[in-house]
């Protein structure tokens, strides 16, 4: 056990090129098991060897379909849970060696579900003052004072913490979930979905909050979404993710206009182009099912759904991730060329 | 430093409380509002309403006090002259037939007798009768049952409490002995609530001419004292053990629910006899004293824990919570180890044995919150290696009784309770606590109930814990560092009890039925007592002739637990998800 | 899964329970106050024999096996067990075993026959329920199945037999009714009176000790026990030595039934009260399912709906409750068999009790527990049968 220097200075600390946090081949094998005599089946490879940095005020977007381990990512981050294998560095040191409290305050998270996030019987008060009370910094009238400034930065009137979770409306909710996550004065944030369960005008304000926040306060975020107009509007870095893995990580603009994995060409080509005179694209379908991440394919994991797989190669070797460009790696064996289409087959 | 001082911090306390109150509020006012939707559930809480002010006013609507314990109501109750065996509202109930015994007349040569009331128990224990006012002056037999005219018998017209006795009896030598049968104007058995004529009797007397109106009233009290009890027994012991095979999962849960597979393999009312036999030679239930302190100076250690945590210790310093640490299970058991020998063998046992004396134990409790206070400072400083400087003025800063947030919290109010517990108990110089004085029948089906009936309540809490741990909360809760006792009172239970609320309403319908079945079988109140099961099973000697000693008490039985299980069934309306808006 | 495997899993779990409450039951044995030793040598206890030099309490105690420590007498009182052996009653002067084995066939015999007329009501009613939801039916019959379940079970008995086994002078229906006199139904016993006959041999019938009514059994030796069972199969020998005016089996076996229904109907009607409310939630939820609004949108028929495609799935998880109601049962037999006579486990038990005969209490806790255990174990196989989702859990 360490002892943490008291309050430690956040932002003297910044200083420096090294990433805030280091994500080194970090695995989750959930294990299947199978009843009460016979010992585990299976694990499910929720992540499954992911190398990442976080840049200290950056956000970097994770997109990836429903069960790609996005959000198991997420929880490893945020030390949430137990890691299988890997290590994951936050400001030099190793997550599991950090006190957990200490943990707890400099990572933050705000959830998918605003509503489910909070327990429908506490007040807004007690429910953005909880990190603030466990953590023994604030009581009473001070907390009430605290939980007051919160609110206004978050774009809530302070007389709202009297209120009730259910009283307020989803993007409300998401306010008051940023200003619990806000008030730790955390150095990085998880932002897992946060506007999915949000209308798409509501989905805009809480974005531009969190863009303004972001800059005022030189806080980190990783933004979990399977919406890459989402991911467009916000991240300064973009991951996909695919089974497990993460198959290309850019800058976004780099992504956005040069595509490197099938994948995320297949993504890429999901989104609606509002405008006329707009490109044609043609729309790559992906055929078939997500395979198990319990039984992953062999070699490329997404060889099974690839249009341009090539059989001997993709099913056997393993791609790794590799730099095309600056910041711009891919892990597939045949990347599409800069600016290229996908040479598609269609059917 | 003064009063004015904490004034902000009184006011923010007061304003937290109208916050909760307005929550309660409106909380009552939503359930109420699903909760009068429906009829059935609306007579459910009429009739349990009904028998709970019935059972509060017992005494009042009964016409006579069944006795000065329910257990020897017998000996009160014995009384030779009062209608046996009567049906309800029969004329009968105001009928005595009175001895009187013409030899002692004559001795004292008078030809009058009074109408008395059978001999009565006066609060100074003495004997009283009082005289009775006949209404009608019915019939006249002889000693071996032979009927006499009614004409050697006339009632004193200006007084109707006194019969004179023809010269014509008087002087027959060969009559001893008559028998007078009359009605009377029955004042003690008159309920003061009913016009004049509906005088006695309402569900007919049993075999000793008691009334049993009044002792099904009184039966009402026992029957929701022991409805309750256990009800409110189990959840508690349920809920303690539900609650921490739920959050803490693994081994514990797999072990608490092969347990609980074991009393659902036996059928309730099985098991509660064989427990109730088990506890047979059993007088009293006390506890050895080291063992029943072990409670409240677990709690002591466990809330001075956290008090220290908290306000004791340097607030940048964050510590672990102790479900995050390897060897915090060890450095428990350690903690506790220690306390457990100071209890067992330490100075406590050595300074209790000094006496009584009120400064002794206050000393004692004292140096019992010095002693876990000061090992959980050393704990703290030398296993986790915070310093300990400064703590003067923290500890000083902890006591400040300006500040709401200081004393009014639940862990302030436990350390208090604990303390005063150990305070009180530690005077015990018998090294026991007797927890239950006269540990009667009564008791032991209680305690029998509650030892079958608490497995149900762990495996549902059980399942709500682990509904509940799985919501987002208590993750976001998880995440910013809250510590486990927090997440289980403050998030997971008070979402998760609902359903128990529920299941505690149907158990105390379900658990007055067992216990008359019990009673019933002649396990459980004593002879003669005035509890609903006993009623019937005494009203069988005479079942099915005098069918109203089986009939009314049975109908109390139905509808009492009738009224639970309408109120439990529409409070499970209340609480079901779908119907919420 | 495969079901031979999904089997004899269920069966493997069955065992750490088995083994929990045997521990269990004895465990209670330990603590209830009394000396079996004792009661078995009774007066004789003081005299010494001569050949040892002790006396015959320390004799009885060393039989028993009561001067070793407890953890040995669990090994023994287990190895017992396992061969067949359940100990001595000390109130029937008989092996538990036996005391066991003539009481459980009545028990079972009530509470089987108690289930036949509950689940038809209770399912049927439910049904109705479920379809007219929100009607006064359904009220009326939601209000019948709270008060069935709120009935004291003792004082039902009573009053079915009042109303149903008296005659109009006491306060019965009946006669009025179906012209029959002094009721229509039996209210105690087994079988008529004129069959029972002092059998020394059979299960509950030493008064001297236990003081019990001699209530032996009609059928003179080798029927499994249940009555209705064996009367239906018994033999003109074994018929004529009975009673001569019992000279066919139609006879008997109906006046088996006869005393047979008062008492399962008293059980019957609490279980019937549960299982239509249950019934009726399973159904209500089904309806809501999207293949029942399918079945309704292809035009079907309403009672097609119904009967078909609701019914069919609702009751599934009805099923899982037979082994409950097994359970709950035979802990209400306990006050009806007090009350009707019938000398079942439910009165053994409770004369075990006020006899402080422990070695039965124990035998007919066990007993319960394997008949609660068997029966949710083939209601569990028969559910996983009916619903090949289960066995993949």
């Amino acid at each position: 056990m360490t002892i943490q220097s008291p309050e430690p200075n956040d932002t003297d600390v910044a200083s420096g090129d090294e990433p805030l946090i280091t994500i080194r081949n970090a695995r989750k094998w959930f294990p299947i098991k199978g009843g009460m005599f016979s010992p585990v089946k299976a694990h499910v490879r929720a992540v499954d060897g992911v190398d990442m940095e976080i840049q200290r005020g950056e956000t970097v977007g994770i997109v990836g379909e429903s069960g790609c381990g996005k959000t198991t990512l997420g929880r490893l981050v945020m030390g949430l849970i137990p890691m299988t294998e890997g290590t994951i560095t936050f400001d030099g040191d190793d997550i599991r060696d950090i006190n957990p409290k200490e943990l707890r305050r400099r990572l933050q998270i705000v959830f998918q579900d605003p509503g489910g996030s909070m327990n429908p019987r506490m007040s807004v008060r007690s429910i953005v003052g909880e990190p603030l009370i466990v953590n023994g910094l604030a009581d009473g009238a001070e907390l009430t004072r605290k939980v007051a400034e919160l609110l206004s930065v978050v774009g809530l009137k302070p007389n709202h913490m009297n209120r009730f979770p259910h009283e307020f409306s989803g993007g409300q909710k998401q306010r008051i979930a940023l200003a619990r996550a806000l008030s730790l004065d955390p150095d990085f944030i998880l932002l897992d979905e946060p506007t999915s369960a949000l209308d798409v005008s509501v989905q805009a304000q809480v974005l531009n909050l969190l863009d303004s926040i972001q800059k005022e306060r030189g806080l980190t975020f990783i933004f979990i979404t399977h919406s890459l107009n989402v991911v467009n509007h916000i991240s300064d870095r973009v991951g996909v993710m695919y089974l497990g893995k993460i198959v290309e990580i850019s800058e976004t603009d780099e992504l956005f206009a040069n595509p490197a994995h099938p994948y995320t060409h297949a993504l890429l080509s999901a989104i609606p182009q509002p405008s006329l005179d707009a490109e044609k694209t043609e729309r790559i379908v992906l055929s078939g099912d997500v395979p198990s991440p319990a039984n992953p394919p062999s070699g490329c994991s997404f060889h099974t759904r690839c249009p341009i797989a090539v059989k001997g190669k993709c099913d056997v070797d393993e791609p790794q991730l590799e730099s095309l460009s600056e910041g711009h790696q891919v892990a597939c064996h045949f990347p599409v060329e800069f600016g290229g289409s996908l040479p598609i087959h269609t059917e | 430093m003064t009063w004015q001082d904490g004034e902000e911090e009184r006011a923010e306390s007061r304003r937290r409380l109208s916050e909760r109150l307005y929550q309660t509020r409106f909380d009552l006012a939503r359930t109420w509002k699903i909760y009068r939707r429906s009829l059935l559930a609306l007579i459910g809480l009429f009739m349990v309403v009904s028998v709970c002010t019935i059972a509060i006013f017992a005494p009042v609507i009964a016409v006579e006090h069944p006795g000065r314990d329910i257990q020897d109501t017998r000996d009160v109750w014995t009384i030779d002259y009062e209608p046996q065996r009567k049906e309800p509202f029969s004329e009968e109930c105001d009928m005595r037939e009175q001895k009187v015994s013409l030899t002692e007349l004559r001795r004292w040569d008078e030809n009058g007798t009074l109408a008395l009331s059978p001999t009565r128990i006066a609060e100074d224990s003495s004997f009283y009768q009082e005289t009775l006012v006949v209404t009608e002056y019915r019939d006249l037999v002889d000693r071996q049952g032979y009927p006499l005219p009614l004409e050697l018998l006339y009632l004193d017209p200006s007084n109707h409490s006194f019969f004179w006795i023809s010269d014509e009896l008087m002087e027959n030598n060969s009559i001893n002995q008559i028998t007078i049968t009359y009605m009377f104007d029955n004042e003690e058995m008159h309920h003061w609530w009913l016009p004049d004529g509906y005088d006695v009797c309402i569900f007919g007397t049993n075999e000793e001419g008691q009334d049993m109106f009044s002792k099904i009233l009184y039966g009402s009290q026992v029957s929701l004292k022991i409805g309750f009890t256990v009800a409110t027994l189990t959840v508690i012991i349920g809920t303690i053990i539900g609650s921490i095979s739920g959050y803490f999962g693994g081994r514990v849960d797999e072990v608490i629910m092969r347990i609980t597979d074991i009393f659902f393999a036996v059928p309730g009312l099985i098991l509660a006899l064989a427990f109730v036999a088990a506890l047979q030679a059993v007088d009293d239930f006390t506890l050895p004293l080291w063992f029943a302190l072990l409670v409240p100076i677990g709690l002591l250690a466990v809330f001075v824990r956290s008090h220290i945590d908290e306000t004791l210790l340097p607030k940048s310093i964050a510590s672990d919570s102790p479900s995050d640490s390897s060897y915090a299970f060890v450095r428990t058991i350690l903690l506790f180890g220690t306390i457990f020998v100071f209890l067992v063998l330490g100075p406590w046992e050595y300074v209790f044995e000094i006496g009584e004396s009120r400064t002794w134990r206050l000393a004692a409790t004292i140096l019992a919150l010095c002693f876990i206070g000061f090992i959980l400072v050393v704990d703290r400083h030398f296993i986790d290696m915070i310093p300990t400087k400064g703590i003067g003025t923290r500890a000083k800063d902890a006591l400040d009784w300006r500040n709401p947030y200081r004393y009014l919290t639940f862990r302030t109010i436990i350390i208090f309770i604990a303390a005063a517990t150990v305070f009180s108990w530690s005077g015990n110089d018998e090294g026991s606590i007797t927890v239950i004085e006269n540990f009667d029948r009564l008791w032991k089906i209680q305690i029998a109930l509650v030892f079958t009936g608490w497995p149900g309540y762990a495996r549902l809490i059980r399942g709500q814990v682990l509904y509940v741990k799985e919501m987002t909360f208590v993750e976001a809760a998880r995440s910013v560092g809250a510590p486990s006792g927090r997440i289980m009172f403050r998030h997971i239970l008070p979402n998760a009890w609902a359903p128990l609320l529920v299941a505690f309403t149907l158990d105390i319908g379900g658990t007055i039925l067992s216990a008359s079945g019990l009673s019933f079988i002649g396990l459980g109140a004593e002879p003669g007592a005035a509890e609903w099961g006993k009623l019937v099973s005494d009203g069988r000697a005479f079942f099915p002739m005098d069918k109203w000693l089986v009939f009314y008490p049975g109908m109390a039985i139905l509808v009492t637990t009738l009224g639970f299980n309408l109120l439990g069934d529409g409070l499970r309306d209340v609480v079901d998800p779908k119907n919420r808006r | 899964m495969k079901t031979s495997e999904f089997i004899v899993r269920r069966i493997l779990l069955l065992i750490p329970v088995m083994v929990g409450v045997t521990v269990f039951t004895f465990m209670i044995a330990q603590i209830i106050p009394s000396n079996p030793a004792a009661i078995l040598c009774g007066e004789r206890c003081g005299l010494v024999d001569p050949v040892t030099g002790k006396t015959m309490l320390e004799l009885q105690i060393e039989r028993l096996g009561l001067d070793k420590p407890v953890t040995e007498q669990f090994v023994i009182y287990l190895e017992n067990l396992l061969a067949g052996d359940w100990g001595e009653s000390t109130s029937y002067n008989r092996p538990t075993s036996e005391v066991v084995r003539d009481a459980a066939p009545v028990t079972l015999e009530m509470t089987l026959f108690a289930l036949l007329i509950a689940y038809p009501v209770g399912i049927t009613l439910g049904i109705l329920s479920a379809v007219k939801q929100d009607q006064t039916f359904d009220h009326i019959s939601r209000f019948l199945a709270i008060s069935f379940v709120s009935l004291p079970i003792f004082w039902l008995a009573m009053m079915l037999q009042l109303y149903l086994g008296t005659g109009t002078d006491v306060g019965g229906i009946c006669d009025s009714i179906f012209g029959t006199e002094g009721g229509c139904l039996p209210i105690y016993g087994r079988h008529d009176a004129a069959l029972t006959y002092p059998d020394r041999t059979s299960a509950l019938c030493d008064t001297a000790i236990s003081g019990i009514a001699c209530y032996p059994s009609w059928y003179p030796s080798g029927g499994s026990g249940f009555h209705l069972f064996d009367s239906w199969f018994v033999t003109d020998e074994a018929l004529a030595s009975i009673h001569p005016d019992y000279a066919s089996n139609s006879l008997l076996f109906n006046d088996t039934l006869s005393h047979l229904i008062l008492p399962s109907l008293t059980l019957g009607i609490a279980s019937a009260g549960s299982l239509l409310r249950y019934m009726r939630a399973s159904l209500l939820e089904v309806m809501n399912e999207d293949y029942v609004r399918t079945a309704r949108a292809k035009g079907l028929r309403e009672s097609r709906v119904i009967i078909v495609h609701a019914c069919r799935n609702a009751l599934i998880p009805i099923l899982t409750i037979l082994g409950f109601s097994i359970g709950g049962a035979i802990g209400g037999a306990v006050l009806t068999e007090s009350i009707f006579a019938f000398y079942g486990m439910g009165n053994v038990a409770v004369d075990a009790i006020i006899n402080l005969d422990y070695s039965v209490l124990m035998g007919v806790t066990l007993i319960t527990a394997v008949i609660f255990l068997l029966s949710n174990l083939i209601v569990d196989i028969l559910y996983g049968v009916v619903d090949p989702r289960v066995r993949l859990e």
